[in-house]
């Protein structure tokens, strides 16, 4: 296992040409280690779209380096080809809403990914069983995303991303629809399960309660980031 | 999961069953519903059927034989009449005027008779007294040779006097007798069956003025296809039934078949006589549809007609052998009226041949045999 | 790799099998139309099937006797038979009329039969499903089903009532009217007496001219009236000829000796289905065109709402990673299940529809497989529409953006 789940050097992004262009990301620096827990913090127009976008490899970023596991994912203009491949493969998504795939049971909601990579269909549901049991809604298996209720939907939605096993998860916003009560499990949840699967979590929020939870935050105002620590104050 | 695959199945598998369903049992694949008999012996009562209009077996036509115009008529149509009775009669004209005329050549001629009469006697007496004078020798022979020649004068007008009589009577019977033919005369017991003209009505000679028929003779004049006549003979039994008695059949039978048939209908024609003539006499020209009954066959196979194909320029049957379908050419026969067909060669007593299908058969249909034509009503 | 497709149809099964009848029913539509054209073509086929004849003799220069009115002497038949090739020959009369069962009447196609000297002539109905063959040379009829009559019914033909001994079915003209086949000479005497009033009309009209009624010609009248109320036509003669004849050799000497006109089965096809359906088919094939438009954008449109409603689950797919190949099978693969469902409620329906029709469809398996191309080549087409708006979704909007 290498030092760090993900590490980003040096990451800018511009949108557009000459005079109209614009720098969304100018010098971002990310470091996070397998297991750790960081927190993404800015407010709107800071280019915190714009850095999970690229973290997400959805778009590709202007210059800079970007290194998931020991994969290295950009390097100033170069490229993995198969962007589609890495995202299934190396990256955990946990969004805002669970945006589970309402026609498939939960099992089959998390075994996606592994099917998709080609993984036999009996393999990637025990997989998946695995982890819906670590995150212990095994017992809603069988259910339809619609009959769970929105924590289960939410941890259905971070097995799904954690199934792969990537060295990164990238949550967007895990907490927002959510009180504080469960807004907490969640965040143990996701501290469990990257202290268990070796995982580099990025929860990218702003939501109060659960900023003190961090050990180590990341801000980024125009398109630069900025590490500071956090409280780390344990979870209720 | 489980339940929901359940449910697909459960739509799915009747959907795709009621599709096959549909895909073999309608339209080219499905089998032909076909109903079956099998061939039976039977007897049969053939018969010919032919139509016919009812027809006065003599009809009188009255007219004189004189133009003329027609002065009276006495009776009209349906009116019975007697043999020698005077229906009507033709104006005279001047024929009594004339009677009357030759009756005073009659009386002239009387007086012309009696005026000879005279004259003869006369002449007869002057040649005897001559005679005497000539025995005594008072006069010569020749005095009495000129009155022997007055008496042979007078003998000969008195001959002619009574000729002329006679001719003047023949010719006022003459006159008479033309009288008499103007009357209209029924030369038998019958009725008026028309009028056809009125009081006023100039006639040609020879045109009819009424016709009489004998209503205890009327037939039906029949006629029957020449195809399907064959046994048509007098003497057979038949049922006539009138247009205006319809299911009322009157029994009959076959008097005469003319030896002359109708060469452009194709029509053979016979006569048929009640047995008992009906009490109201039929309209002449009424229509009757006229049943012969040939005498029965001995018992044959026979099949319905229904069952009888042509294919090609063969008459023949399907039948049911094992099964499978084969096309049996057959020779028929006799026929009757209720649609049996004798079969002469082709057929078995006891062999199943199919008698209705829903479709035109051919040797490689499927057929499903039922019991009745679906869709067909009893 | 599970189907994301049949996952997707499972979900939301009601709202596609609704989808799958509705189409289904316009599918069935369609296949009915077709069948409406095929039963046109069959009908005019079956009416030449029926007659069983090989060799159509009519007036000359006439498309007679189904397309145009034909007149021939009633004794041409007799000279027909005489040509070499020929078999048998019989006279038939057709007649269009309205048949009347007490207060009902039914527009028929009255067909006058020579009668047969043996079993079956050219003209009879080639098979019956129920009664018997006609047995009397008068008033006795064979009814086709679709007309409504039933065994034992009296029909008024003109002046005369007619017994139905027998039933037919498919026995119909070239327009689907039911036949009614009658004994020929009544058949003659039908076509020509019109109704009694007019027959007293004429006799009066001949009555009233001096030269047919001459006082010094008695009788003359008389035969002047039965000339006028008999009839000597026929409208067609149909010859069957020896086995091995050709029937265009036949038919040229025909038209050549004879002096008449002679159509050969091919021939008379070409005039029933190509100048008595023509318009009707250009019609029909016209509602074809039309309703396939219509069934395209039908398909396109649902597979495109359907799509539509899964755009945010797409773009999570894109974002998970799955494969545009497989976001594209999932959409067609929809498209194609539903054309399928469409295809066979569509059928069923169409099937089942059938009888309902006052003329009569023909279905055949091959319209129904050619149907079924259709339907995919359109479904799969209508679906490209949608697999280009999947494939254009960024899958960035998953992630708030």
């Amino acid at each position: 296992m290498s030092d760090y789940g993900i590490r980003i050097e040096g990451l800018r992004k511009r949108y557009g040409k000459g005079d109209t262009a614009v720098d969304a990301l100018k010098d971002v620096n990310m470091q996070v280690a397998p297991g750790e827990v960081v927190g993404l913090i800015g407010p709107s127009g800071s280019g915190k779209s714009t850095l999970l976008k690229s973290l997400g490899a959805v778009i590709e970023p202007s210059a800079g380096r970007m290194v998931l596991g020991e994969q290295v994912i950009y390097d100033d203009g170069w490229k993995v080809r198969d962007l589609r491949a890495l995202r299934r493969d190396k990256i955990g998504f946990v969004f805002q809403a669970p945006y589970l795939i309402p026609f498939l049971d939960v099992t089959d909601n998390v075994a996606l990914l592994p099917m998709l990579a080609g993984v036999a269909n009996a393999q990637a549901r025990a997989r998946a069983l695995e982890l819906l049991t670590a995150l212990d809604v095994q017992h809603r298996a069988r259910a339809m995303p619609s009959q769970l209720s929105g924590g289960e939907q939410q941890r259905v939605a971070i097995a799904r991303g954690l199934v792969n096993r990537p060295p990164v998860i990238l949550a967007d916003e895990p907490t927002a629809p959510l009180d504080s009560v469960r807004a907490m499990a969640v965040i143990r949840i996701l501290n469990d399960m990257a202290r268990t699967y070796e995982t580099a979590i990025i929860v990218v929020t702003h939501d109060e309660k659960i900023i003190p939870t961090f050990k180590r935050i990341y801000h980024i105002r125009d398109g630069v980031t900025h590490e500071e620590a956090g409280e780390g104050r344990a979870f209720a | 999961m489980q339940g929901r695959t359940v449910a697909l199945l459960a739509v799915v598998i009747p959907l795709l069953m009621l599709l096959g369903y549909v895909a073999l049992h309608s339209g080219p694949l499905a089998p032909i519903a076909v109903t079956v008999t099998t061939v039976r012996a039977q007897a049969l009562a053939p018969a010919l059927y032919g139509i016919g209009t009812v027809d006065a077996r003599y009809t009188y036509k009255i007219g004189t034989t004189f133009a003329g115009r027609l002065q009276r008529l006495d009776v009209d149509v349906g009116d019975r009449v007697l043999a020698g009775q005077v229906l009507g009669e033709m104006a005279p004209v001047d024929l009594d005027d004339r009677v009357r005329a030759q009756e005073s050549t009659v009386k002239r001629a009387q007086a012309a008779l009696r005026e000879a009469e005279a004259r003869q006697a006369y002449a007869r007496a002057q040649l005897a007294r001559y005679r005497q004078l000539l025995v005594a020798g008072l006069i010569s022979e020749e005095v009495v040779a000129t009155r022997q020649q007055e008496l042979q004068i007078a003998d000969a007008v008195f001959a002619a006097a009574r000729e002329d009589i006679a001719r003047a009577r023949s010719d006022r019977e003459a006159l008479l007798a033309q009288r008499g033919d103007l009357r209209l005369i029924t030369p038998v017991d019958g009725v008026v069956a028309l009028r056809a003209a009125d009081p006023g009505t100039t006639i040609i000679a020879g045109q009819t003025v009424l016709e009489v028929i004998e209503p205890a003779n009327v037939w039906v004049n029949v006629r029957f296809d020449q195809g399907s006549a064959g046994g048509l003979v007098a003497g057979l039994p038949a049922h006539i039934e009138l247009r205006s008695r319809g299911g009322q059949p009157l029994p009959g039978r076959v008097v005469r078949v003319e030896p002359m048939a109708d060469a452009v209908t194709e029509e053979m024609l016979a006569k048929v006589v009640f047995d008992a003539q009906p009490a109201a006499m039929p309209p002449i020209g009424e229509l009757a549809e006229v049943t012969v009954q040939l005498p029965a066959l001995a018992a044959a196979p026979v099949v319905p007609n229904a069952a009888l194909r042509r294919i090609g320029n063969q008459t023949g049957v399907w039948q049911l052998v094992d099964g499978d379908l084969h096309f049996t050419a057959v020779q028929i026969g006799a026929a009757d009226l209720d649609g049996q067909v004798q079969v002469r060669d082709g057929l078995q007593v006891g062999d199943q041949v199919i008698v209705y299908s829903e479709k035109l058969l051919a040797a490689h249909s499927t057929i499903h045999v039922v019991e009745r034509i679906p869709g067909a009503p009893r | 790799m599970i189907s994301l497709a049949g996952r997707d149809i499972l979900h939301a099964w009601g709202k596609f099998a609704f989808t799958g009848v509705g189409l289904g029913l316009l599918i069935g539509v369609t296949l009915s139309m077709a069948g409406v054209y095929r039963g046109m073509v069959d009908d005019g086929k079956a009416l030449l099937d029926n007659s069983g004849a090989d060799l159509w003799v009519v007036q000359q220069d006439t498309l007679g006797p189904y397309a145009e009115s034909s007149s021939l002497a009633d004794d041409a038949y007799r000279g027909i038979l005489t040509m070499p090739g020929v078999a048998a020959a019989a006279n038939v009369t057709y007649l269009t009329m309205q048949v009347r069962k007490g207060e009902r009447d039914v527009r028929a196609m009255v067909v006058g039969i020579a009668p047969a000297l043996r079993g079956v002539a050219p003209g009879w109905p080639p098979y019956l499903v129920a009664g018997r063959q006609i047995t009397r040379s008068h008033y006795e009829a064979v009814a086709d089903v679709s007309s409504g009559f039933a065994l034992g019914d009296r029909l008024a033909i003109r002046r005369s009532q007619y017994t139905v001994v027998g039933l037919t079915r498919r026995m119909v003209s070239s327009s689907g009217d039911p036949m009614v086949f009658i004994p020929l000479k009544d058949a003659q005497e039908a076509q020509f007496l019109k109704d009694n009033d007019a027959i007293w009309q004429s006799r009066r009209r001949s009555e009233a001219n001096p030269s047919f009624n001459r006082p010094g010609v008695p009788g003359l009248f008389d035969a002047v009236i039965a000339s006028q109320s008999s009839n000597a036509s026929v409208n067609a003669v149909l010859v069957t000829l020896k086995p091995g004849q050709a029937p265009d050799v036949v038919a040229e000497s025909i038209r050549r000796w004879k002096r008449l006109t002679v159509y050969t089965r091919a021939q008379m096809e070409g005039i029933l289905v190509g100048k008595l359906i023509a318009t009707s088919s250009r019609q029909i094939g016209m509602f074809l065109v039309i309703l396939a438009i219509v069934s395209a954008t039908i398909v396109a449109f649902i597979i495109y709402s359907l799509t539509m409603d899964k755009i945010r689950e797409i773009a999570v797919l894109k974002l998970i990673g799955t494969r545009n190949r497989t976001i594209a099978a999932m959409i067609m693969q929809q498209a194609v299940a539903l054309g399928l469902i469409g295809f066979a409620v569509g059928k069923i329906s169409a099937t089942f529809a059938v009888p309902i029709f006052p003329k009569y469809v023909l279905l055949t398996p091959l319209d129904a497989l050619a149907g079924l191309f259709v339907v995919l080549v359109i479904c799969v087409l209508a679906s490209l529409v949608s697999i280009r708006m999947a494939l254009k979704v960024d899958p960035a909007e998953a992630i708030g953006g």
